[in-house]
């Protein structure tokens, strides 16, 4: 991987009308007519009829938090593949999504769906604690190696997942469509609170990892290089790992468990603008946020049964995607 | 065709077995166990001709509604063995437990040495029935669709079962009771009704579901019936455009009330009117006897909902605000 400055500059606006147009059309499309018009009034006027509030407090809502998310998902696995030096992490590779859904299903199965608010909570709970767990387990006197952080990552990962087989077993059958739906990744919940929980947490995160961007790249070249070249090399892994944990744990916590866009999307956005990270972490995120909300639009109207899981839409326009890259690419990035 | 040697073999086992068969049935035959009309043969919902030489004494039931349909008959006192939802009627609870519906455990059932298995093609894996047909024991399959197969099958039932006057009866009872119940239906308003069996995620029953029949029947007309498959899952925004009139909630543990940010959508006549009502989700999911319960219960709350709305008493006992 080379370093970033290459590529023009062009990207940025690009992206950032790519963001933009997908929150529009994200916001235009439903089984509720809005006129232009309507939704002008609704937005500037601030009339209060139907059509305004489907517009403002569902669709708006729902397509910022695809926004927040995506970018959150693409920005955690730009940091999982540079501190993993590894192209096929991503933001669950270390068993916060097991964490996360042991958390969520906890609430479906040992509360009444009375206390749904409490998922969130807990699915954040249960991605912090294994994070937390693999990192401890990780960590040598020498510090933290990625492929102990990998293997300790899988480990937890199998062991929460047969936690999560037996839960889902032995549950009563009403009580779990709720879950399995969280589990596939959901948008559906996309409140103006939730966007409210999740803006500070997102905005925490991706910031730090901004902040954070010339470890990362250091990083790329090995514990080795980058000591050399005058980085703290453990205290940066630490913070990213920590940053990585928390943004992709307080967006599972909110949408559950929605793949490949932390994997895909770093590609992609390398691809635009080069794999510096201060280029390469808001071109992400942008890129991230789009995807997202392109893919969530898609899942609530492309079928006639009824809405999609967004996690399956992601996954099926994201795999041909990725190919599309790698092949016009001549090989990674 | 090899399902049909299969049952060969099974009819010839039962063949050697019909002496013995006959002197037990013959010692203490009760009065409900009409022996004189066997041998039967019967074709059952898969296209297969099942054989019965005798009344079956050790029958093991595969689904909730079957083991229903079997105490109806009067036989549950045959019934060795059920799955682990068969909760009605209480006796059943205590019955033998086969494993569930979609996991029956093959080996558990040869164990009780039944001599008949009931079971469905909505829901039982396939290999396994054929597992059990292999060793040698007759599998009959009940897979009702809509309401007038499930007093159909209520009939079949009675004939294998040596209760066929008794089966007669009670499907003739509950036809008669489902048709009273749609005569209070007949020639009026259509409300618009939303049948959903969750309320969080929203999943609805659509076209070809029993209660896209209960609605109709009762003359209501399902707002989800434009979604393809069995159980479209809808948006809040769906919800709303699709604006019903009354939403009953079949309640599964944990899913039978709305959050507060739906209920909070008064562009749905139903939540602006409290015509929420929670049904037994057992109740409208059983293709078995008291479906009839359900249609009287969604009949008579759409007959409350015509006669006066905005607030029908039914609405006030189960609508959750």
């Amino acid at each position: 991987m080379t370093g970033g400055g290459k590529k023009s500059g062009a990207a940025f606006p690009v992206l950032a009308a790519a963001l933009l147009g997908a929150l529009a059309l994200s916001a235009a499309t439903g089984p509720v007519p809005i006129s232009p018009r309507a939704a002008f009034d609704a937005v500037f006027l601030g009339t209060d009829d139907t059509s305004a509030r489907v517009l403002l407090s569902l669709r708006l809502p729902r397509a910022l938090l695809g926004a927040l998310v995506g970018g959150a998902l693409a920005s955690s696995g730009v940091a999982f593949q540079a501190l993993l030096r590894n192209p096929l992490a991503d933001p669950y590779i270390l068993g916060v999504s097991g964490g996360a859904a042991v958390g969520a299903l906890s609430v479906a199965l040992f509360l009444s769906a009375d206390a749904s608010p409490l998922l969130p909570l807990f699915a954040f709970g249960g991605a912090a604690l294994s994070a937390l767990a693999v990192f401890l387990l990780a960590r040598r006197r020498s510090g933290v190696s990625p492929e102990r952080l990998i293997l300790m990552g899988v480990v937890v990962g199998a062991f929460l997942n047969a936690v999560i087989m037996l839960m889902v077993t032995l549950s009563p059958p009403g009580k779990i469509p709720g879950a399995l739906y969280w589990l596939m990744g959901d948008l559906g919940l996309g409140t103006p609170h939730r966007v409210a929980i999740l803006f500070p947490y997102v905005a925490l995160g991706t910031v730090l990892l901004y902040l954070l961007s010339r470890g990362l790249d250091l990083l790329l070249l090995g514990d080795h290089a980058a000591f050399q070249a005058g980085l703290s090399v453990e205290r940066v892994k630490t913070a990213t790992y920590l940053t990585a944990s928390l943004l992709a744990g307080s967006v599972v916590a909110v949408s559950g468990l929605i793949g490949f866009v932390g994997l895909i999307v770093p590609h992609g956005a390398r691809v635009l603008v080069g794999s510096g990270h201060r280029r390469l972490l808001p071109a992400a995120f942008l890129l991230g946020g789009a995807f997202l909300v392109l893919s969530d639009t898609l899942a609530r109207v492309a079928s006639p049964a009824g809405e999609l899981p967004v996690g399956a839409v992601t996954a099926l326009a994201g795999a041909p995607f990725f190919l599309y890259l790698l092949r016009r690419n001549g090989g990674r990035s | 065709m090899s399902g049909r040697v299969r049952i060969a073999v099974a009819r010839r086992f039962l063949a050697g077995l019909l002496p013995a068969a006959v002197l037990v049935a013959s010692a203490c035959a009760g009065p409900a166990i009409a022996a004189d009309r066997f041998p039967v043969a019967l074709t059952d919902d898969r296209g297969v001709v099942v054989r019965l030489a005798s009344p079956p004494r050790r029958i093991v039931s595969l689904a909730p509604s079957i083991t229903e349909i079997v105490f109806l008959l009067g036989r549950g006192d045959s019934l060795v063995g059920v799955t682990r939802y068969c909760n009605v009627p209480s006796a059943a609870s205590v019955l033998p437990k086969i494993g569930g519906v979609s996991d029956p455990d093959v080996e558990r059932i040869v164990a009780l040495s039944p001599d008949l298995v009931l079971c469905t093609t909505d829901g039982n894996p396939r290999e396994k029935v054929r597992a059990l047909e292999e060793m040698g024991v007759p599998c009959f399959a009940v897979s009702p669709q809509d309401l007038g197969a499930v007093f159909g099958s209520i009939e079949r039932l009675g004939v294998l079962l040596g209760a066929a006057d008794r089966g007669r009866a009670e499907a003739a009872s509950l036809r008669r009771r489902a048709g009273l119940a749609r005569s209070r239906s007949a020639a009026a308003e259509t409300p618009a009704v939303l049948f959903v069996v969750s309320t969080a995620p929203i999943i609805a029953a659509g076209g070809g579901t029993f209660m896209d029949e209960l609605v109709r029947l009762s003359g209501g007309r399902n707002a989800a019936a434009r979604f393809s498959g069995r159980y479209p899952r809808l948006s809040v925004e769906e919800l709303v455009a699709a604006r019903p009139d009354v939403i009953f909630v079949a309640g599964m543990a944990g899913v039978e009330r709305f959050p507060p940010d739906v209920t909070r959508w008064k562009e749905v006549p139903a939540f602006r009117d409290g015509a929420v009502i929670t049904l037994d989700g057992d109740l409208v999911t059983r293709p078995g006897p008291r479906l009839v319960n359900a249609l009287e219960r969604v009949a008579a709350a759409l007959a409350d909902w015509r006669k006066g709305r905005p607030k029908g008493p039914a609405a006030g006992a189960g609508g959750n605000r």
